[in-house]
Protein backbone atom coordinates (compact mmCIF):
# COMPACT_ATOMS: atom_id res chain seq x y z
CA UNK A 1 0.00 0.00 0.00
CA UNK A 2 2.67 2.49 1.08
CA UNK A 3 4.74 1.88 -2.05
CA UNK A 4 1.74 2.41 -4.31
CA UNK A 5 0.85 5.67 -2.57
CA UNK A 6 4.45 6.82 -2.85
CA UNK A 7 4.58 6.07 -6.57
CA UNK A 8 1.31 7.92 -7.14
CA UNK A 9 2.57 10.89 -5.11
CA UNK A 10 5.75 10.94 -7.16
CA UNK A 11 3.69 10.99 -10.34
CA UNK A 12 1.67 13.88 -8.93
CA UNK A 13 4.77 15.91 -8.12
CA UNK A 14 6.02 15.37 -11.67
CA UNK A 15 2.64 16.39 -13.09
CA UNK A 16 2.83 19.65 -11.13
CA UNK A 17 6.33 20.40 -12.43
CA UNK A 18 5.40 19.44 -15.96
CA UNK A 19 2.32 21.67 -15.92
CA UNK A 20 4.41 24.67 -14.94
CA UNK A 21 7.14 23.90 -17.48
CA UNK A 22 4.50 23.43 -20.17
CA UNK A 23 2.99 26.81 -19.31
CA UNK A 24 6.40 28.38 -19.88
CA UNK A 25 6.69 26.64 -23.24
CA UNK A 26 3.13 27.58 -24.11
CA UNK A 27 3.91 31.29 -23.89
CA UNK A 28 6.39 31.03 -26.78
CA UNK A 29 4.85 28.27 -28.85
CA UNK A 30 1.07 28.23 -28.44
CA UNK A 31 -0.93 25.32 -27.12
CA UNK A 32 -0.82 22.85 -30.03
CA UNK A 33 2.85 23.29 -30.76
CA UNK A 34 3.43 22.78 -27.02
CA UNK A 35 1.26 19.66 -26.91
CA UNK A 36 3.11 18.27 -29.94
CA UNK A 37 6.45 19.03 -28.31
CA UNK A 38 5.50 17.56 -24.94
CA UNK A 39 4.14 14.32 -26.40
CA UNK A 40 7.15 14.04 -28.72
CA UNK A 41 9.52 14.36 -25.78
CA UNK A 42 7.48 11.92 -23.74
CA UNK A 43 7.55 9.45 -26.60
CA UNK A 44 11.34 9.71 -27.00
CA UNK A 45 11.95 9.35 -23.27
CA UNK A 46 9.64 6.33 -23.06
CA UNK A 47 11.31 4.73 -26.05
CA UNK A 48 14.74 5.19 -24.49
CA UNK A 49 13.55 3.75 -21.14
CA UNK A 50 11.91 0.87 -22.95
CA UNK A 51 15.12 0.08 -24.86
CA UNK A 52 17.15 0.24 -21.63
CA UNK A 53 14.82 -1.82 -19.44
CA UNK A 54 13.13 -4.11 -21.95
CA UNK A 55 15.69 -4.27 -24.75
CA UNK A 56 14.42 -6.18 -27.77
CA UNK A 57 11.04 -6.77 -26.14
CA UNK A 58 10.30 -3.11 -26.89
CA UNK A 59 9.15 -4.08 -30.36
CA UNK A 60 7.41 -7.25 -29.31
CA UNK A 61 3.88 -5.93 -29.74
CA UNK A 62 1.89 -8.97 -30.78
CA UNK A 63 -0.48 -8.62 -27.84
CA UNK A 64 -1.59 -5.22 -29.07
CA UNK A 65 -5.32 -4.92 -29.54
CA UNK A 66 -6.40 -2.53 -32.27
CA UNK A 67 -7.79 0.07 -29.86
CA UNK A 68 -4.45 0.36 -28.08
CA UNK A 69 -3.18 2.28 -31.08
CA UNK A 70 -5.86 4.88 -30.55
CA UNK A 71 -5.53 5.30 -26.79
CA UNK A 72 -3.02 8.10 -27.34
CA UNK A 73 -5.89 10.14 -28.72
CA UNK A 74 -7.41 10.33 -25.25
CA UNK A 75 -4.51 12.58 -24.29
CA UNK A 76 -5.26 14.88 -27.20
CA UNK A 77 -8.91 15.02 -26.12
CA UNK A 78 -7.74 15.96 -22.63
CA UNK A 79 -5.78 18.92 -23.99
CA UNK A 80 -8.71 20.19 -26.05
CA UNK A 81 -11.13 19.93 -23.12
CA UNK A 82 -8.79 21.55 -20.59
CA UNK A 83 -7.83 24.45 -22.87
CA UNK A 84 -11.49 25.18 -23.68
CA UNK A 85 -12.54 24.77 -20.05
CA UNK A 86 -9.95 27.26 -18.84
CA UNK A 87 -10.79 29.65 -21.67
CA UNK A 88 -14.47 29.70 -20.74
CA UNK A 89 -14.35 29.45 -16.95
CA UNK A 90 -10.88 30.67 -15.95
CA UNK A 91 -8.31 28.39 -14.32
CA UNK A 92 -9.59 28.24 -10.74
CA UNK A 93 -13.11 27.06 -11.45
CA UNK A 94 -12.15 24.93 -14.45
CA UNK A 95 -9.34 23.07 -12.70
CA UNK A 96 -11.54 22.42 -9.65
CA UNK A 97 -14.15 20.74 -11.84
CA UNK A 98 -11.49 18.73 -13.68
CA UNK A 99 -10.00 17.42 -10.42
CA UNK A 100 -13.47 16.54 -9.14
CA UNK A 101 -14.23 14.60 -12.32
CA UNK A 102 -10.87 12.80 -12.06
CA UNK A 103 -11.71 11.54 -8.59
CA UNK A 104 -15.34 10.76 -9.35
CA UNK A 105 -14.39 8.64 -12.34
CA UNK A 106 -11.62 6.95 -10.40
CA UNK A 107 -14.23 5.78 -7.91
CA UNK A 108 -16.53 4.71 -10.74
CA UNK A 109 -13.78 2.73 -12.51
CA UNK A 110 -12.79 0.93 -9.33
CA UNK A 111 -16.34 0.04 -8.40
CA UNK A 112 -17.20 -1.18 -11.89
CA UNK A 113 -13.92 -2.99 -12.46
CA UNK A 114 -13.82 -1.69 -16.04
CA UNK A 115 -10.92 -2.39 -18.42
CA UNK A 116 -9.67 -5.36 -16.44
CA UNK A 117 -9.34 -3.52 -13.13
CA UNK A 118 -9.78 -5.45 -9.95
CA UNK A 119 -13.33 -4.69 -8.87
CA UNK A 120 -13.45 -2.77 -5.59
CA UNK A 121 -17.08 -2.51 -4.44
CA UNK A 122 -17.98 1.02 -3.46
CA UNK A 123 -18.50 1.52 0.26
CA UNK A 124 -19.31 4.44 2.53
CA UNK A 125 -15.65 4.94 3.53
CA UNK A 126 -14.62 5.53 -0.05
CA UNK A 127 -17.55 7.81 -0.77
CA UNK A 128 -16.94 9.85 2.38
CA UNK A 129 -13.18 9.97 1.72
CA UNK A 130 -13.62 11.18 -1.84
CA UNK A 131 -16.20 13.77 -0.72
CA UNK A 132 -13.75 15.16 1.85
CA UNK A 133 -10.94 15.25 -0.74
CA UNK A 134 -13.16 17.14 -3.19
CA UNK A 135 -14.09 19.56 -0.40
CA UNK A 136 -10.36 20.05 0.17
CA UNK A 137 -9.83 20.80 -3.52
CA UNK A 138 -12.44 23.58 -3.44
CA UNK A 139 -11.03 25.07 -0.23
CA UNK A 140 -7.55 24.97 -1.81
CA UNK A 141 -8.61 26.47 -5.12
CA UNK A 142 -11.07 29.12 -3.94
CA UNK A 143 -9.80 29.91 -0.43
CA UNK A 144 -8.85 33.57 -0.12
CA UNK A 145 -7.66 33.96 -3.71
CA UNK A 146 -10.62 35.45 -5.55
CA UNK A 147 -10.18 36.95 -9.01
CA UNK A 148 -6.59 38.10 -8.88
CA UNK A 149 -5.25 34.67 -9.88
CA UNK A 150 -7.13 34.47 -13.14
CA UNK A 151 -4.96 37.10 -14.76
CA UNK A 152 -1.74 35.29 -13.95
CA UNK A 153 -2.00 32.10 -15.93
CA UNK A 154 -1.92 32.84 -19.62
CA UNK A 155 -4.19 30.70 -21.69
CA UNK A 156 -1.66 30.59 -24.52
CA UNK A 157 -2.95 31.28 -27.97
CA UNK A 158 -5.92 33.33 -26.92
CA UNK A 159 -3.88 35.61 -24.71
CA UNK A 160 -1.11 35.87 -27.25
CA UNK A 161 -3.45 36.89 -30.00
CA UNK A 162 -4.99 39.49 -27.72
CA UNK A 163 -1.60 40.99 -27.07
CA UNK A 164 -0.61 41.28 -30.68
CA UNK B 1 -20.67 28.65 -18.83
CA UNK B 2 -22.35 25.26 -19.01
CA UNK B 3 -20.16 24.34 -21.96
CA UNK B 4 -17.08 25.25 -19.95
CA UNK B 5 -18.18 23.03 -17.08
CA UNK B 6 -18.82 20.21 -19.53
CA UNK B 7 -15.36 20.54 -21.12
CA UNK B 8 -13.59 20.71 -17.77
CA UNK B 9 -15.58 17.68 -16.57
CA UNK B 10 -14.97 15.54 -19.67
CA UNK B 11 -11.29 16.53 -19.53
CA UNK B 12 -11.05 15.21 -15.98
CA UNK B 13 -12.88 12.01 -16.89
CA UNK B 14 -10.45 11.50 -19.77
CA UNK B 15 -7.40 11.98 -17.52
CA UNK B 16 -8.59 9.12 -15.33
CA UNK B 17 -9.59 7.04 -18.36
CA UNK B 18 -6.10 7.58 -19.75
CA UNK B 19 -4.49 6.17 -16.60
CA UNK B 20 -6.77 3.15 -16.59
CA UNK B 21 -6.29 2.53 -20.32
CA UNK B 22 -2.52 2.77 -19.92
CA UNK B 23 -2.69 0.28 -17.08
CA UNK B 24 -4.74 -2.11 -19.23
CA UNK B 25 -2.35 -1.80 -22.19
CA UNK B 26 0.69 -2.23 -19.90
CA UNK B 27 -0.77 -5.52 -18.77
CA UNK B 28 -0.54 -6.84 -22.34
CA UNK B 29 2.62 -5.28 -23.79
CA UNK B 30 4.64 -3.92 -20.85
CA UNK B 31 4.55 -0.53 -19.16
CA UNK B 32 7.40 1.26 -20.97
CA UNK B 33 6.05 -0.04 -24.27
CA UNK B 34 2.58 1.25 -23.41
CA UNK B 35 4.02 4.67 -22.56
CA UNK B 36 5.91 4.65 -25.87
CA UNK B 37 2.95 3.63 -28.01
CA UNK B 38 0.34 5.93 -26.48
CA UNK B 39 2.58 8.98 -26.56
CA UNK B 40 3.63 8.19 -30.10
CA UNK B 41 0.06 8.15 -31.40
CA UNK B 42 -0.77 11.20 -29.29
CA UNK B 43 2.24 12.99 -30.74
CA UNK B 44 1.23 12.24 -34.33
CA UNK B 45 -2.33 13.42 -33.68
CA UNK B 46 -1.19 16.63 -31.95
CA UNK B 47 1.22 17.31 -34.80
CA UNK B 48 -1.57 16.94 -37.37
CA UNK B 49 -3.81 19.28 -35.39
CA UNK B 50 -0.97 21.79 -35.05
CA UNK B 51 -0.30 21.71 -38.79
CA UNK B 52 -4.01 22.28 -39.32
CA UNK B 53 -4.71 25.08 -36.83
CA UNK B 54 -1.25 26.71 -36.77
CA UNK B 55 -2.10 28.49 -33.53
CA UNK B 56 1.50 29.04 -32.56
CA UNK B 57 5.04 28.38 -33.66
CA UNK B 58 6.81 25.07 -33.10
CA UNK B 59 10.05 26.93 -33.92
CA UNK B 60 9.46 29.04 -30.84
CA UNK B 61 11.25 26.35 -28.82
CA UNK B 62 14.47 28.29 -29.32
CA UNK B 63 13.15 30.94 -26.98
CA UNK B 64 12.29 28.46 -24.23
CA UNK B 65 14.74 27.43 -21.51
CA UNK B 66 16.00 23.87 -22.07
CA UNK B 67 14.82 22.87 -18.60
CA UNK B 68 11.24 23.77 -19.49
CA UNK B 69 11.50 22.02 -22.85
CA UNK B 70 12.59 18.85 -21.08
CA UNK B 71 9.32 18.80 -19.10
CA UNK B 72 7.73 16.64 -21.77
CA UNK B 73 10.14 13.82 -21.00
CA UNK B 74 8.59 13.54 -17.53
CA UNK B 75 5.66 11.92 -19.31
CA UNK B 76 7.57 8.65 -19.43
CA UNK B 77 8.10 8.51 -15.67
CA UNK B 78 4.61 9.83 -14.94
CA UNK B 79 2.95 7.08 -16.97
CA UNK B 80 5.23 4.41 -15.53
CA UNK B 81 4.67 5.34 -11.88
CA UNK B 82 0.95 6.00 -12.32
CA UNK B 83 0.36 2.66 -14.03
CA UNK B 84 2.36 0.79 -11.39
CA UNK B 85 0.41 2.56 -8.66
CA UNK B 86 -2.95 1.73 -10.27
CA UNK B 87 -1.93 -1.91 -10.52
CA UNK B 88 -0.95 -2.01 -6.82
CA UNK B 89 -3.53 0.13 -5.02
CA UNK B 90 -6.36 0.76 -7.51
CA UNK B 91 -7.52 3.89 -9.28
CA UNK B 92 -9.15 5.81 -6.42
CA UNK B 93 -6.14 5.71 -4.09
CA UNK B 94 -3.78 6.43 -6.98
CA UNK B 95 -5.64 9.50 -8.20
CA UNK B 96 -6.12 10.75 -4.63
CA UNK B 97 -2.42 10.52 -3.72
CA UNK B 98 -1.44 11.92 -7.11
CA UNK B 99 -3.65 14.98 -6.72
CA UNK B 100 -2.50 15.67 -3.17
CA UNK B 101 1.16 15.61 -4.22
CA UNK B 102 0.35 17.67 -7.30
CA UNK B 103 -1.35 20.42 -5.30
CA UNK B 104 1.36 20.28 -2.59
CA UNK B 105 4.11 20.88 -5.14
CA UNK B 106 2.12 23.60 -6.90
CA UNK B 107 1.54 25.17 -3.49
CA UNK B 108 5.27 25.22 -2.75
CA UNK B 109 6.28 26.50 -6.17
CA UNK B 110 3.78 29.34 -6.01
CA UNK B 111 4.54 30.18 -2.39
CA UNK B 112 8.28 30.48 -3.05
CA UNK B 113 7.99 31.86 -6.57
CA UNK B 114 10.17 29.13 -8.09
CA UNK B 115 10.69 28.69 -11.84
CA UNK B 116 9.93 32.34 -12.46
CA UNK B 117 6.37 32.09 -11.11
CA UNK B 118 5.00 35.25 -9.60
CA UNK B 119 4.93 34.65 -5.89
CA UNK B 120 1.29 34.38 -5.08
CA UNK B 121 -0.36 34.46 -1.74
CA UNK B 122 -0.66 30.94 -0.44
CA UNK B 123 -2.11 30.83 2.98
CA UNK B 124 -4.24 29.06 5.52
CA UNK B 125 -7.04 28.07 3.11
CA UNK B 126 -4.60 26.19 0.88
CA UNK B 127 -3.07 24.40 3.85
CA UNK B 128 -6.52 23.52 5.20
CA UNK B 129 -7.48 22.23 1.75
CA UNK B 130 -4.42 19.96 1.62
CA UNK B 131 -5.05 18.68 5.16
CA UNK B 132 -8.65 17.91 4.21
CA UNK B 133 -7.45 15.96 1.15
CA UNK B 134 -5.03 13.91 3.21
CA UNK B 135 -7.82 13.38 5.75
CA UNK B 136 -9.98 12.04 2.93
CA UNK B 137 -7.38 9.40 2.06
CA UNK B 138 -7.16 8.40 5.73
CA UNK B 139 -10.96 8.01 5.84
CA UNK B 140 -10.79 5.70 2.81
CA UNK B 141 -8.15 3.64 4.53
CA UNK B 142 -10.11 3.26 7.80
Amino acid sequence: MALGLLLAAFAGAMVALQTIFNNRTDVHMGSWATTTWVLGMGFLASLVCSLIFEGGRTFNLQHMQPWYWFSGLIGVGVVICLVLGVKILGPTFSVSITLTAQLGFALLFDSMGWLGLEKVPMNWKQLAGVAVIIGGIYVFKFGGKKKQEEVQQPSSALKKSLQQ
Amino acid sequence: MFRGILFAFIGGACITLQGVANSRISHDIGTWQAATVTQFTGFIMALLIYLFVRDGDLGGFRKVKPLYLAGGAFGAVIIYTEVTAIQTIGVTFTISALLIAQLCVTFMIDAFGWFGRTKSKMGAPQLIGLVMMIGGVLIMKL
